[in-house]
């Protein structure tokens, strides 16, 4: 009948809106955990800021670049240190604008799931009746 | 008198909740304690890495200088060597950047960087004792819910 034909494809809709949510869960959860790294090589760098800004001009700097310790300029090391947290910051509010955005259309397909669930459950409602 | 009256509260909204909606806020509750439980042990941890470090330090510091001793080459190897200049240290500050520090500059470094996690530690705990008392008030709350569910037991 037109009803269970119907029926099948708004159940195989539910099915395709219900895979689209589960990658949004996905893509919301990756995001966390990358904002979780960006985070703490924030704080880290941050305070490898604080101990240069501590030190008098003529203290001695060293980078470990791979096998090798090489003397920096101190100048050189906060400008570095600086230009680290500037990009830092900029990945995480680029991430934070992602995550809202993520977090809306999981909410908006959420209540889509929900309108298409009640369709089928009330014309599943319906054929029974009949 | 106010955290007595949040926790109160806490368990009035707890007990307005159906056995799902509780069982889900103690499961969610559990995991956040866990978590913080793991963070305040790599607090501990790192502590006694500063507080080694520390007395290795203070060790170092007592050495003349031209006092021989092994230097490691490789996890296995040591070759013998004299201690050169035991004033001046090497301090690894993080994200691959050291500063050339003299001794006292690095002990002053170990208490600074200690000080810094004890006062972490301190407000990590008071956040883990709050979720753990709540996941305890639910834990508390579904037992009785339960019970309430099937008398006859």
């Amino acid at each position: 009948m037109g009803t269970s034909s119907a029926l099948r494809d708004l159940q195989r809709d539910l099915e395709n809106k219900a895979g689209d949510l589960n990658k949004l869960q996905k893509d919301i959860a990756k995001n966390h955990q990358v904002r979780k790294k960006y985070t703490i090589q924030l704080g880290e760098n941050e305070l490898v800021l604080k101990e240069l800004d501590l030190l008098n001009e003529d203290a001695n700097v060293y980078k470990l670049i791979g096998p090798v310790l090489v003397k920096q300029d101190l100048a050189e090391a906060n400008a570095n240190v600086r230009k680290r947290i500037d990009y830092i910051s900029a990945e995480l509010k680029r991430l934070d604008a992602t995550l809202q955005d993520l977090e809306e259309k999981q909410n908006s397909k959420r209540d889509t799931i929900l309108k298409l669930q009640q369709r089928i459950q009330s014309l599943q409602a319906g054929k029974a009746k009949a | 008198m106010m955290a007595a009256a949040a926790k109160g509260g806490v368990a009035m909204e707890l007990e307005k909740m159906s056995v799902e909606q509780v069982k889900a806020i103690k499961e969610q509750t559990d995991l956040e304690v866990n978590l913080l439980q793991d963070s305040l042990n790599n607090i501990r941890s790192a502590t006694s890495r500063l507080e080694s470090a520390s007395s290795a330090l203070h060790d170092l510091s007592l050495r003349p200088q031209g006092h021989p001793m092994l230097v490691p080459l490789t996890a296995s190897l040591y070759v013998p060597g004299t201690l050169d200049d035991s004033d001046k240290v090497l301090v690894d500050v993080g994200t691959g950047y050291f500063i050339e520090k003299t001794m006292a500059e690095g002990k002053d470094y170990c208490e600074r960087k200690i000080n810094l996690l004890k006062s972490n530690f301190d407000q990590l705990i008071e956040v883990a004792s709050k979720k753990k008392s709540i996941a305890d008030e639910a834990g508390a709350i579904l037992q009785a819910k339960l019970k309430q569910l099937s008398p006859t037991s």
